[in-house]
């Protein structure tokens, strides 16, 4: 595919706020193929979630202005009227939402509500709608759904309801599913459901999933490429293994080694010291630096662009840190998973 | 069970059950249904060391805790605390025992008072307890501030001026303030960043070494319990099905529930995480209100024989060597490596 579905070009959004102007975007790059899963991961704050809300063009506009461009298809987001963002939103782009319990109208019964989805974008009468409907709850793996379909959202459980979601998101045949942290209220059987589903639903309908979540065991299992975010930037993008392999970010080499796994056996987790910094005014120079245990006088003067990693074009980083630091860093790092792997 | 005290014991649990009744009617209220939310559930605890329990939501570990610490009533089973059976003591009684056993909560936003300063937030517990003049309360009430890493001359701040990870600490120095042997940890990282949660995890083993504490942590997170405890107990609809080592509850697991909670969790390794076949559990917790018979987990389990497993209950009973289990046909062996797929385990196809 010479295009891209989803064309993202420094992306900037502001929020106006009581204390002053939060840049929650700052000049962020990212194209989606047709078909590809991109996961997008940072801690909460780092802007991820932003990112794809103002795609979706669901930012409030009182108090968020954004810059930049949001090709879809070529055309740009931004620019469109309402009123067309309306006709693209569940039909072309469809949006899971992390909560399944406040994302559903507790009110009408599922099937209304899927149906409702079916005809808003479709010439269809509501008969038609409600077998669409019940075609999807089947495809989502929801047991008994003649029955389920008259049910309201508090009869569901909790995997359940993401079901629905899925379901509800996946109605119109997408292009791109925009899933937000869509199993992080849900227990591990649940997760493994609902990430299984996920999968199978993509290799038939063929969309492009965008995947935002903090757990870097998600984004290792579905992601085909992933974007990790810091402080409202890009601090490393590239293939998924590149990512896990050989990553290049002392901020990535921090998510990895916090987290606790079941193949490495660590008396101490490393910790990046810190709290996220304040979007209001964040630090100058790179932003992760004052969290940085490599940061040199550069990092504080001067941002880092993104820039390739060697000759892989694919995969970008941006730190001041020279290469054959990083390399070594990278491979103790890695060596350390793979020790404990083969170990226990 | 074989949990007899043998002496060293700081928190013995025999057969604990909490039954919920279930009513009907206003004036003339009749009992129509129990949900059993802990069924007979047995452990002891070595001074200093770390439990762990794990579960799917609805399985009855917070339930069990607020048992323990008799903030809820049991309705059946004993506890005994140092050797001393506290499952029938009053409220009045309980109350200096209290000191000994405290509590971290799940989420830090809501388990602190928004319009109280941290300083009484901490120090309330001294005061209740009568330690200290209100002199010395505020010196430890600093101290402890510094101890769990924060700045001491933030003792006037309100919840709201800190962060999430920074009031998760604050709940720690709550519990800490009285020096209890016994902190019971419920979720408490579950609410936080990867880099965040990676601070307390750490803390909290900090302050186990320097105290001598002996923890029971509760979370639904496979990792950050196998990182942080000693031993592991895995509770399904109010009963325990499997209570071992860690090491050895993480590469010998012999339960089948365990099993798929193990090949449930995500691995943060592109090459071994796609590789490795998933034991996907399919349904529900079933409703506790009418659990299955028998085996509870048996409409969900990949090696259910019928005839047995939804006739005959099987015994939490020892395997190998402090490896208890409840499962008639236990895991043989467990596949670690991509090689060895779980041929013993396959997905079920369904269950309504």
């Amino acid at each position: 595919m010479s295009e891209p579905l989803l064309d993202v070009r420094d992306l900037r959004t502001e929020f106006k706020t009581d204390d002053g102007i939060v840049k929650a975007v700052d000049g962020v790059s990212f194209k989606v193929e047709p078909g590809q899963v991109l996961g997008i991961v940072g801690e909460s704050g780092s802007g991820k979630s932003v990112t794809c809300l103002t795609v979706m063009g669901l930012n409030d506009s009182k108090f968020a202005t954004s810059t930049g461009e949001v090709l879809f298809r070529g055309e740009d987001l931004l620019k469109a009227s309402s009123s067309r963002l309306r006709t693209i939103r569940g039909d072309e782009i469809a949006m899971i939402f992390q909560d399944p319990m406040t994302s559903l109208n507790p009110v009408h019964k599922i099937g209304r509500q899927l149906a409702e989805a079916v005809v808003l974008h479709n010439d269809v009468s509501n008969k038609q709608a409600y077998a669409r409907a019940l075609e999807l709850l089947k495809a989502v793996g929801i047991p008994r759904a003649e029955r389920r379909i008259d049910d309201y959202p508090h009869q569901f459980s909790g995997g359940m309801r993401q079901r629905v979601m899925i379901a509800m998101a996946l109605i119109n045949n997408p292009d791109l599913i925009i899933a937000d942290e869509p199993t992080t209220a849900l227990d591990v059987t649940t997760q493994a459901q609902i990430l299984a589903l996920l999968k199978r639903i993509q290799d038939d309908f063929g969309s492009a999933v965008i995947m935002i979540t903090h757990d870097l065991g998600v984004v290792a299992e579905t992601a085909d490429d992933v974007i990790v975010m810091y402080a409202a930037r890009i601090v490393e993008r590239g293939p998924v293994r590149s990512i896990f392999n050989e990553p290049r970010h002392p901020y990535t080499w921090g998510l990895m080694g916090s987290l606790p796994r079941l193949d490495t056996d660590l008396e101490r987790l490393y910790q990046i010291p810190g709290q996220p910094p304040s979007l209001l005014n964040p630090p100058s120079g790179c932003r992760f630096h004052p969290r940085c245990a490599f940061a040199m006088p550069i990092c504080r003067q001067q941002d880092p662009r993104l820039m390739a990693v060697g000759s892989d074009t694919l995969h970008e980083q941006a730190c001041h840190l020279d290469e054959a630091t990083k390399a070594r860093e990278a491979a103790k790092l890695v060596a350390m998973f793979t020790a404990g792997a083969s170990s226990s | 069970m074989s949990t007899a005290a043998n002496g060293n014991e700081l928190l013995v649990v025999e057969d604990l059950k909490k039954h919920f009744p279930i009513t009907r009617g206003i004036v003339f209220q009749k009992e129509i249904a129990t949900v059993k939310a802990v069924d007979g559930v047995s452990f002891s605890l070595r001074e200093g060391e770390t439990l762990g329990i794990v579960g799917e939501s609805g399985c009855g570990k917070s339930t069990l805790v607020r048992c323990i610490l008799k903030l809820l009533e049991p309705s059946g089973g004993r506890i005994l605390f140092q050797g001393r059976d506290i499952t029938g003591l009053s409220r009045r009684d309980m109350r200096p025992l209290r000191r000994n056993m405290m509590m971290v909560f799940q989420d830090p936003y809501a388990s602190l008072n928004a319009r109280k300063r941290v300083g009484f937030i901490i120090g309330e517990a001294l005061e209740l307890h009568g330690i200290g003049t209100p002199a010395e309360r505020k010196r430890r009430v600093q101290e402890l501030l510094e101890v769990v890493g924060l700045n001491p001359e933030h003792y006037n701040r309100f919840p709201h001026e800190f962060s999430g990870g920074q009031r998760q600490r604050i709940g720690v120095a709550r519990a800490l303030a009285v020096n209890p042997k016994l902190i019971f940890c419920d979720e408490p990282v579950s609410a936080l960043d990867v880099s965040v949660q990676a601070q307390i995890l750490n803390l909290l083993k900090d302050l186990q070494k320097e105290f001598g504490l002996t923890y029971v942590f509760i979370a639904h997170d496979l990792n950050v319990v196998r990182h942080i405890s000693d031993r592991v107990m895995v509770m399904y609809l109010g009963k325990s099905v499997e209570l071992a080592d860690r090491g050895e509850l993480y590469a010998h697991p012999k339960h089948p529930y365990t099993g798929a909670l193990l090949s449930a969790v995500p691995v943060p390794n592109p090459d071994v995480g796609r590789a490795r076949k998933l034991v996907v559990l399919e349904g529900d917790v079933p409703n506790p209100i009418n659990p299955p018979s028998a085996c509870n987990f048996h409409p969900r389990c990949p090696r259910f024989q019928q005839g047995r497993c939804d006739v005959d209950t099987p015994p939490l009973a020892p395997i190998a060597d402090d490896h208890l289990v409840a499962c008639h046909y236990p895991l043989e062996r467990w596949p670690m490596s991509i090689a060895e797929q779980p041929a013993a385990v396959q997905p079920v196809e369904s269950a309504g």
